[in-house]
């Protein structure tokens, strides 16, 4: 991954008759990273990677990609190719004809053109399936000849819409991985988008969270995990406990505030966030709790309360405790170590958490304490 | 090459085909109009705009004679199609698996010319037809039967032939969305198998219904084939007059008239039917 | 199930009894096409072939069937170009007026076919055209259309939006992505249209007889022929091969247009 920027996205603005699907997006992409954008349906983030690969317009502002503007450049001559979240395939076409499709243009002959079929299957480990039909295809087999189709154009960046939403989990657990090691041996610039968190997250380098049309915050996923900008992106990634909270001082060291329900704490200050107030809001994930019968020692802060909800997750269990000061249950997820549900509904028990996994999420806009 | 809006593209394809119609609809309907003010005798038209066709049409006697008549078979001839399409449609809905063959089947027949089906039964009603010599060879009958050709009754058997299949596909559409899970729950609520048809199967097909009242009812107000052919003069229509303008009495300002009038007298019967039938469902409820 | 719904039992009864009305008519031309004898009644006199052996030399009726010919494949490509478009655009597109139009282009079904033919008629003269060949075919592409349409629609309702696009995206030009992925695909649907609206073509009388003027289509012929009782056989020969003629053809396209369903999913 370089320095470089291969994707500028300045100002960009689409409208769709009254409604704004994308509003004011800046952002640049760096040659040879996975970027994911991320965000819930009808965020935009289709609509901009439709913006990039030229099949909508923006009513404002500029895209370019490796220097150059594609303002009046149309679709079919974009250094971009685009796996369809259908995968588009050509269902006349058996696998070979589809994979070469785009090869026409090119200028190479019937020799040439094979080769580079062949070797494109062999990346996506269909090697020696030229011949199968296209409505022969298994969900999995149709993914990796769209993949295929696209990379044997080499260019200079792949679009990928939702490209495992279709698959079952395992598969697309695998298929996780193995994009993503495909995109590092080839090298060129992924731009995924995806509703999905944890996809985000396991393939990406970096991750765009889009909201209502807009880029929240643009980092590293274990930035974003641990410093996300805001109390919508914190709950749109990963579970989270939000406490209130009251400012009660500052120093070169961080912040001292007084949280519900466990007291006084000194926590970081959050570089993501815009605003700081002396009415706070601070998070907490529930794997960084610890649940005990009795108060623990060597925390932080603690806070006594009853079990309200328990939850088994096979991997974890879930507890959902209620403590005084804080209106919404606290999520708890306990590793599944011992194969042992240890608390149950209506059992007195404390939490303990540490300053360091306290998350400073900024200026508190309204009074409830979870989403 | 900037893509297009969406919007621009969509209506520069359909273009065609919905001028093409649009122009052929609105522009003979026009000159229709312009026609109907106009007077013709023998070659000459005179062009001066004057009211005397309709005055004409609406006093003459024949012309309302026709046009009730005309009104009057269609009539019989939808609620003859639907009575009888009714039953078969269920059939193909409820009784049977072979869905799909029996509506190929149904539908074969009429892949054929219209004239000559209309023919056909002009040969099977007639006096030495086929039906009569049958019931004459099988001893059935001693003397050939008289009333069943050149006059309405083979106007109306004949047209309710040709519309079968219009009239039992809407019909057939309706019955297959019913949900069988609401026949379930009526019988569960206690309804009998009378009930359960004529509480929840009719009324959730009156839609098919309408659609095949409507289907028949407005094109065989103007056929002009089937009169011609099997209606004799007891079983002439108002399109047979319309014919007649426009060909030997060279009246065709009159026949314009005449061809307005008719679709009017059925778009107003089709709105006041609908209307009705609305109104009434609304009470039954 | 079965027996709760058994609602009224001769159902079955009624059913072969309609299908014998309904094929009464047709099966009737066949029959008595093949009669040794000039008269339409029983008893049959005998079999012969001789009635279509006569049709081979009736130069009148050979030069409408031509004329019915290419009328009925001229009104064919024409119906479906313009359905293949518009059905696209229904399809695809989402714009002002798309439902007005779609209604517009299935009018010709409904109104009467006397005053779709006095006013085309009128039509024609006034802007100086001659009831011909050309008139005829304007006035099928018009009762044509909505059978184009309808059938284009269903070939594009299972048309996958993203095949278009993904062609565009690998580089294909938009006349390219036309010839190569949206056309193979829909072209069932195309043969099946093109069936369907010769068809309707051939077989269409009221308006042939009030546009056609010197060269009749094969339907205005054989009106023309049902006055003469003499050359009843004849017109029945006549009238069974082109209800054979038919039929084939329908068949044919249904067999297509099942196709492009499968074809495009």
């Amino acid at each position: 991954m370089s320095d470089q920027n291969i994707i500028e996205l300045n100002g960009v603005e689409k409208r769709f008759g009254n409604f704004v699907a994308v509003s004011n997006l800046n952002l640049a992409l760096k040659a040879g990273e996975f970027f994911s954008l991320l965000g819930p349906s009808g965020c935009g983030k289709t609509t901009a990677l439709r913006m990039i690969a030229g099949f909508q317009e923006p009513e404002e502002g500029d895209i370019s990609i490796d220097g150059q503007s594609m303002h009046d450049i149309p679709a079919n001559k974009r250094p971009t190719n685009m796996v369809f979240q259908s995968y588009a395939i050509f269902p006349h076409l058996n696998v070979g004809d589809n994979v070469a499709f785009g090869l026409r243009k090119n200028g190479l002959n019937r020799q040439e053109a094979n080769e580079r079929v062949a070797e494109a299957l062999e990346m996506v480990e269909l090697g020696g399936l030229q011949a199968r039909k296209a409505d022969q295809l298994s969900g999995g087999q149709r993914q990796r000849v769209a993949l295929a189709r696209a990379l044997v154009l080499r260019p200079k960046v792949l679009l990928l819409d939702e490209p495992l939403s279709a698959l079952d989990k395992n598969l697309r657990e695998s298929m996780q991985l193995e994009l993503r090691r495909l995109q590092q041996s080839i090298g060129i610039t992924f731009v995924m988008v995806t509703h999905d968190q944890y996809e985000a997250m396991t393939m990406s380098d970096r991750i765009g969270v889009m909201l209502n049309g807009r880029l929240e915050q643009v980092d590293k996923p274990e930035v974003l995990y641990a410093r996300p900008c805001s109390r919508e992106v914190a709950s749109f990634i990963g579970g989270m406990n939000f406490l209130p909270a009251e400012k009660t001082g500052e120093d070169k060291d961080g912040l001292k505030v007084t949280a519900a329900g466990f007291g006084p704490l000194r926590i970081d200050v959050n570089p993501n966030v815009r605003e700081h107030d002396s009415a706070l809001l601070v998070g907490i994930r529930p794997e960084q709790l610890e649940i005990a019968a009795k108060e623990p020692d060597d925390y932080d802060a603690t806070a006594s309360g009853t079990v309200t909800d328990v939850a088994f997750y096979g991997e974890s269990v879930h507890y959902y405790v209620k403590i005084d000061g804080v209106d919404a249950p606290i999520a708890v997820a306990v590793p599944n170590y011992f194969h042992t549900v240890d608390y149950r509904r209506g059992d007195a028990v404390w939490l303990g958490l540490q300053n360091a996994s306290v998350i400073d999420l900024g200026k508190r806009t309204d009074t409830a304490a979870k989403t | 090459m900037r893509i297009k809006t969406d919007a621009s593209k969509g209506m520069a394809l359909s273009a065609p085909a919905s001028l093409y119609v649009g122009l052929l609809v609105a522009a003979p309907l026009g000159i229709l109009v312009v026609y109907s003010f106009w007077t013709q005798t023998y070659v000459d038209i005179d062009r001066t705009p004057t009211w005397v066709n309709y005055q004409e049409a609406f006093n003459d006697p024949l012309v309302r004679h026709l046009l009730i008549r005309s009104v009057a078979i269609a009539g019989c001839v939808t609620a003859a199609t639907v009575a009888l399409a009714y039953p078969i449609a269920y059939f193909i809905a409820f009784r049977t698996q072979k869905k799909t063959l029996w509506l190929l089947l149904i539908t074969i027949p009429f892949w054929s010319s219209y004239l000559l089906r209309v023919f056909s039964w002009k040969l099977i009603l007639g006096f030495n037809g086929v039906l009569n010599s049958a019931l004459l060879t099988l001893g059935l009958i001693s003397e050939p039967l008289t009333f069943l050709l050149y006059n309405e009754i083979a106007v109306v058997l004949t047209l309710a032939h040709a519309w079968a299949p219009f009239a039992i596909l809407p019909i057939y559409v309706s019955l297959q969305k019913i949900d069988r899970s609401l026949l379930e729950a009526a019988t569960d609520l206690g309804a009998g198998r009378l009930e359960r048809f004529v509480r929840v199967t009719l009324p959730l097909t009156v839609p098919g219904i309408i659609a095949a009242c409507l289907i028949i009812f407005i094109p065989t107000v103007g056929d002009y084939v089937t009169p011609s052919l099997v209606g004799g003069s007891d079983g002439k229509m108002i399109a047979n007059l319309i014919q007649v303008q426009f060909g030997a009495a060279n009246n065709w300002p009159l026949g314009a008239t005449l061809s307005l009038i008719a679709m009017l007298s059925v778009g107003l019967v089709a709105i006041v039917f609908v209307f009705l039938v609305r109104s009434v469902g609304e009470k039954i409820r | 199930m079965r027996s709760v719904m058994r609602l009224f039992p001769g159902l079955t009864t009624y059913a072969v009894l309609y299908l014998v009305f309904l094929y009464l008519p047709v099966l009737l031309l066949p029959l008595f096409s093949f009669n040794d004898g000039t008269i339409v009644a029983f008893p049959i006199e005998g079999f012969t072939l001789k009635w279509y052996a006569q049709l081979a030399e009736a130069s009148t009726m050979l030069q409408s069937l031509v004329n019915s010919l290419i009328v009925g494949s001229v009104t064919a490509v024409l119906a479906t170009a313009l359905g293949l478009f518009a059905a696209r655009a229904y399809v695809r597109y989402r714009f002002r007026g798309r439902e007005v139009s779609e209604g517009l282009v299935m009018l010709p079904l409904v109104i009467p076919g006397i005053i779709v033919a006095s006013s085309m008629l009128v039509l024609f003269i006034s802007v100086g055209l001659r009831p011909s060949l050309t008139t005829i075919i304007l006035g099928h592409v018009f009762i044509a259309l909505p059978f184009s349409v309808s059938i284009m629609k269903s070939a594009f309702d299972d048309f996958d939006q993203s095949l278009e696009e993904a062609a565009f995206d690998l580089g294909e030009s938009v006349f390219g992505t036309f010839r190569r992925v949206t056309l193979p695909i829909v072209s069932p649907g195309i043969i099946a249209s093109l069936l369907v609206t010769f068809t309707v073509s051939f077989d269409e009388f009221v308006l042939a007889f009030f546009l056609s003027g010197n060269q009749p289509t094969l339907p205005v012929y054989i009106w023309s022929q049902i006055r003469f009782p003499a050359k009843l056989p004849n017109t029945l020969a006549l009238g069974s091969l082109l209800l054979l003629f038919s039929i084939l053809l329908l068949l044919i396209a249904e067999y297509f247009r099942r196709r492009s369903v499968k074809a495009a999913a």
